[in-house]
């Protein structure tokens, strides 16, 4: 019996190979991962003091750390970097604006008593809330924590004072330590 | 063409022995079953020729006479949809008679092929059916809702209209379809897809537990299900049906209607449609918001039989769109902390009949052509071409892109080619023998802007198979096959350099073709896989009441393509899904016992099985991986050996004629042996009990069914914890997602009011009330589980007209 499979597969082979040639696949073309996120860089700005960026960069594993004055108003600006092509560095920050009404950057700090307030240059939703890419943080007392910064895509709701409260889908959260002097 | 040439020498012939007194007191009894599938024949007429003594069968195609005188009598077998049998007997002691009728055609062949035997699909292994009554009854929901009320099958399911069949704890690839006597290719992309076919398109469905179906694959430790068609009449005739639904929760319904035209000389064609469509459902408390669901499917079939020669060309399109929970779509792991920790899905939204994103969308289009040729009355043969495309896309709800562009674009093109042929000796052993040869292309868009969740791949399958049966009587059987199949895959894959170096797949794979582009590898792999599957089974009748069954299966499955090749971040779970390319085939042996007691007031089924399986595929957490999400937990596809063992039982009492009640209950076992831990996602104990009312002639009847579905206590612990900030510090939560869910019951309630609208054509209206109590409950086997509670109670109409 194996003899007589043997020949079956030998004539079928050569018939499925036939089939084979005559339809050879195409190399497949490289995906552009069009969603990306691979960079978070916060900006922080002061009178009298010289402007402070850190960054957040896929794959790199460390982020800066941010030190800040006590008692000083920071004016925070975010951007959010599709760097996965060195040669072609695109900027999401622009998409985010334009969906404003989808999104949602938020701040969520660990032991540290920091004031976060709407800035004067934020972008707002149709509805006149800030999407706080430029905020305004008030810093108090010396000391050394964490933030966490979120970009939250369809929140439930625009308003609120915890990340819980915003639901939606997290599409950036990513951790820096503060030291406060 | 003299039909009844051929049907007679199919006749068994029994107990010929010479006469002995005149005594008109003999006994004759037997059963009237369907050559086709078995299944015994209610309402046949059975009368002896040239007298006045006839009798009706029994709802199990028994029939009895008494006070018979001995000698040459000519018994005849009738029924409407069939055509008559006539058998010229002698007696001269009570005897039993078994008749076998045709009324499919298409099957009359085997009439001369096995002429003395009444095999089913393959005789020793059992099967469970449901005829076109159940099936008419799950019309307007899937296949898995309808096999779900056979012992031993569950549902798995990853939306609340995304359900798959789960025999003994398995599925997807390890559970195959069978479809007009092809097996569905549409498992290969992985456990979030249901199979794309509608029932409405099929009057038959068995379900063959342990693989024993070699002929259409011997990769399925599971079992195989089983698709036919509607039977076909040789003659004149035009017939239909029209099944139409509706339904309270989901504001929705369907409708089908199938028409069917059959000639005497041999020629039929039939086409089908249906269409279904449903808004959100509706948990007991809450709406489900984007469960939404739309369904069309049409098939055409034109062929003609000759007895001897037949051909038959089928195409059937079968398209949908499911909506998946609104709140199910998950960012990172905070966020299903966040949905764990509420009782209330996070997002509720008014009912609509929309579906947004995260939806999938569906299209399988199948093409068959089948020709069979009786060269012989000892030998037939085959041929089958067949040809599927199967598309899916599916939405995600995306940042800065149109909500049109898909983040998966999938299409998967089947060719198969079947050569069959049987051929019966001397000895009662009846044989079956054929190729079949599998050419699969799978194509990934790459406009999708996603990374390809499967590549791009060609796969080959070449198999080659050798059944036997030997019955030597009616109360035993003997079966075994042997199948081997070569797997061949060529593959086009993307990997991350740093993927492709920490799995050390360099050097595992130094021969596959690597190409580089940027911080992407283009690579090439070249895979083979010989499987072999055996089974061999045993099959006897004890007495008039009792069978058993013993069976043992062999199969061998090679990895699927989503276990080798899949890549990138499932959104209802947040975790990174892997394949791995080093995976083996998975070997399974099992063996499956069945203890039947077919006849009385009391009848009941007893099916224990045990199967151990090697290089067990499965998908467990193997680390966490940090992104600019938060870390997420990455699980990957690796093996481990499995046991598993479990009993389906059944028992059905008759009160009365009018009263009947039936107890179905299953449990499955199953551990991984070199983890020392149960396997994830195996169906808890379930029960479900179904007291019935028919009311004399069959006017109508009353159905109450209870569910009972047990808390699974053995489950893996998968859990793993995230950092979140609270009151200004940071804590360390444990994410539970292996816990299941509690135990819980539900009742359904059906009256079905029954009718003739036409002679000979039953129609019916049913209304069904499922969940009646509303119970609040959540499934383990239900991916949605984690978020949102089950269906609440639905009320439905259903109206079947017959013509």
């Amino acid at each position: 019996m194996k003899f007589f499979l043997n020949i079956q597969h030998k004539t079928l082979y050569v018939l499925l190979s036939l089939i084979i040639i005559s339809c050879s696949k195409e190399d497949p073309e490289p995906i552009n991962e069009e969603e990306l996120i691979t960079t978070v860089q916060l900006t922080f700005r002061a009178p009298g003091i010289t402007d402070q960026i850190v960054r957040w960069q896929e794959g790199s594993n460390n982020s800066d750390a941010i030190s800040l004055a006590a008692n000083t108003q920071y004016e925070v600006g975010i951007i959010f970097l599709d760097e996965s092509d060195p040669s072609d560095i695109e900027d999401i920050t622009e998409e985010v604006k334009e969906e404003a009404d989808e999104h949602q950057v938020f701040y969520e700090f660990s032991q540290l008593n920091i004031g976060l307030e709407q800035s004067s240059s934020d972008t707002l939703d149709s509805n006149q809330n800030p999407v706080y890419i430029n905020s305004l943080w008030n810093t108090s007392e010396v000391g050394s924590g964490t933030v966490r910064v979120y970009l939250i895509h369809e929140p439930v709701t625009k308003s609120s004072s915890t990340r819980d409260g915003f639901a939606g889908e997290t599409d950036v959260a990513v951790d820096f330590l503060i030291t406060i002097e | 063409m003299p039909l009844k040439f051929f049907i007679f020498p199919l006749i068994f012939l029994l107990c010929f022995k010479s006469i002995q007194a005149q005594n008109c007191n003999l006994k004759i009894s037997g059963i009237i079953k369907d050559l086709h599938d078995s299944s015994p024949i209610f309402g046949a007429v059975v009368r002896i020729n040239g007298s006045d003594i006839l009798t009706q069968t029994s709802e199990d195609g028994l029939y009895f006479f008494n006070q018979i005188c001995p000698g040459k009598l000519i018994f005849v077998v009738e029924h409407s949809n069939c055509n008559s049998v006539q058998r010229e007997v002698i007696l001269s002691e009570n005897t039993t008679l078994n008749f076998t009728l045709e009324h499919h055609i298409n099957e009359l062949e085997e009439i001369i092929i096995s002429d003395n035997t009444l095999k089913s699909l393959k005789g020793s292994t059992k099967e469970s059916r449901l005829n076109s009554d159940q099936i008419n009854k799950y019309s307007s929901q899937g296949l898995a809702d309808a096999l779900n009320t056979l012992a031993g099958v569950s549902t798995l399911k990853t939306g609340n209209s995304v359900a798959k069949p789960m025999i003994h704890g398995m599925y997807g690839s390890r559970v195959g379809i069978v479809a007009n006597g092809i097996r569905l290719q549409d498992q290969e992309w992985g456990a979030d897809h249901a199979p794309t076919i509608d029932l409405n398109s099929f009057e038959n469905i068995q379900l063959v537990k342990g693989a024993s179906a070699l002929k259409y694959g011997g990769d399925t430790p599971g079992g195989i299900i089983v698709l036919s068609p509607s039977k076909l009449i040789l003659k004149d005739s035009l017939f239909g049906q029209t099944i139409i639904n509706a339904s309270e929760n989901g504001r929705g319904g369907s409708i089908s209607t199938k028409i069917m035209k059959t000639t005497s000389d041999g020629y039929y064609v039939s086409s089908q449609f249906s269409g279904k469509q449903f808004g959100d459902l509706l948990a007991p408390e809450y709406i489900l918001s984007n469960t939404g669901v739309k369904q069309m499917n049409i098939s055409l079939k034109l062929g003609r039989s000759k007895i001897l020669s037949g051909w038959e060309v089928n195409y059937s399109r079968f398209q949908n769109e499911i909506g998946i929970l609104r709140g199910a779509h998950i960012g990172n792991i905070q966020d299903l902390l966040r949905a764990l920790k509420t009782d209330v899905p996070l997002r509720i939204d008014p009912f609509t009949y929309l579906i947004n994103s995260p939806k999938q969308e569906g299209v399988h289009q199948n093409f068959h052509f089948t020709y069979f040729n009786q060269t012989s009355n000892k030998a037939k043969w085959q041929l089958d071409y067949n040809y599927q495309a199967n598309t899916r896309k599916e939405f995600d709800i995306r940042r800065g892109i149109p909500a049109s562009t898909p983040a998966i674009d999938l299409k998967l093109q089947t060719h198969n080619f079947l050569v069959n042929l049987k051929w019966k000796t001397k000895f009662s052993m009846d044989y079956e023998w054929g190729v079949n040869g599998i050419l699969q292309d799978n194509y990934s868009n790459p406009n999708t802007g996603v990374k390809r969740l499967i590549p791009d791949y060609l796969r080959y399958q070449i198999g080659s198979y050798f059944l036997g049966a030997y019955s030597p009587s009616n109360s035993f059987s003997w079966d075994w096959g042997i199948r081997l199949d070569q797997n061949t895959w060529d593959v086009q894959k993307f990997y991350n350099v740093s993927d492709w170096e920490e799995r050390d797949y360099a050097v595992l794979f130094p021969d596959f073709d690597v190409q580089q582009f940027g911080n992407k590898l283009l690579v090439n792999p070249k895979l083979n896989f010989l499987t072999l599957a055996t089974q061999t089974g045993i099959s006897i009748i004890l007495g008039e009441q009792f069978s058993a069954s013993l069976t043992y299966v062999l199969s061998q499955r090679s990895p699927n393509a989503s276990e080798l090749f899949s890549d990138g971040l499932h959104h209802s779970l947040a975790t990174l899904e892997y394949g791995s390319l080093s995976l083996e085939k998975e070997i399974s042996n099992k063996i499956l016992l069945n203890f039947s007691k077919n006849k009385g007031r009391f009848k009941g089924t007893l099916e224990p099985y045990v199967s151990k399986i090697s290089n067990y595929i499965f998908i467990g957490p193997t680390g966490i991986e940090q992104t600019i999400r938060g870390a997420f937990p990455v699980w990957q596809y690796d093996t481990t050996n499995a046991s598993f063992w479990g009993v389906d039982a059944g028992v059905d009492y008759t009160f009365s004629e009018q009263f009947t009640f039936d107890i179905n209950a299953s449990y499955t076992y199953a551990q991984d042996l070199i983890n020392r831990e149960p396997l994830i996602s195996i169906p808890p104990f379930n029960s479900s009990q179904i007291l019935k009312y028919t009311s004399p002639k069959k006017k109508f009847d009353l159905e109450l069914v209870n569910h009972f579905v047990s808390f699974q206590n053995r489950f893996p612990e998968m859990n793993f914890t995230v950092n979140t900030l609270q009151d200004g510090l940071i804590i360390e939560e444990l994410v539970d997602i292996s816990t299941p869910p509690s135990a819980y019951q539900s009742i359904d309630f059906n009256f079905s009011l029954y009718f003739n609208l036409i002679k000979q054509s039953t129609s019916s209206i049913s209304f069904i009330v499922n969940n009646i109590t509303q119970t609040k409950y959540r499934d383990y086997l239900n991916r949605m589980r984690f978020y949102a509670d089950d269906i609440g109670r639905n009320f439905q109409l259903q109206f079947i007209f017959s013509y």
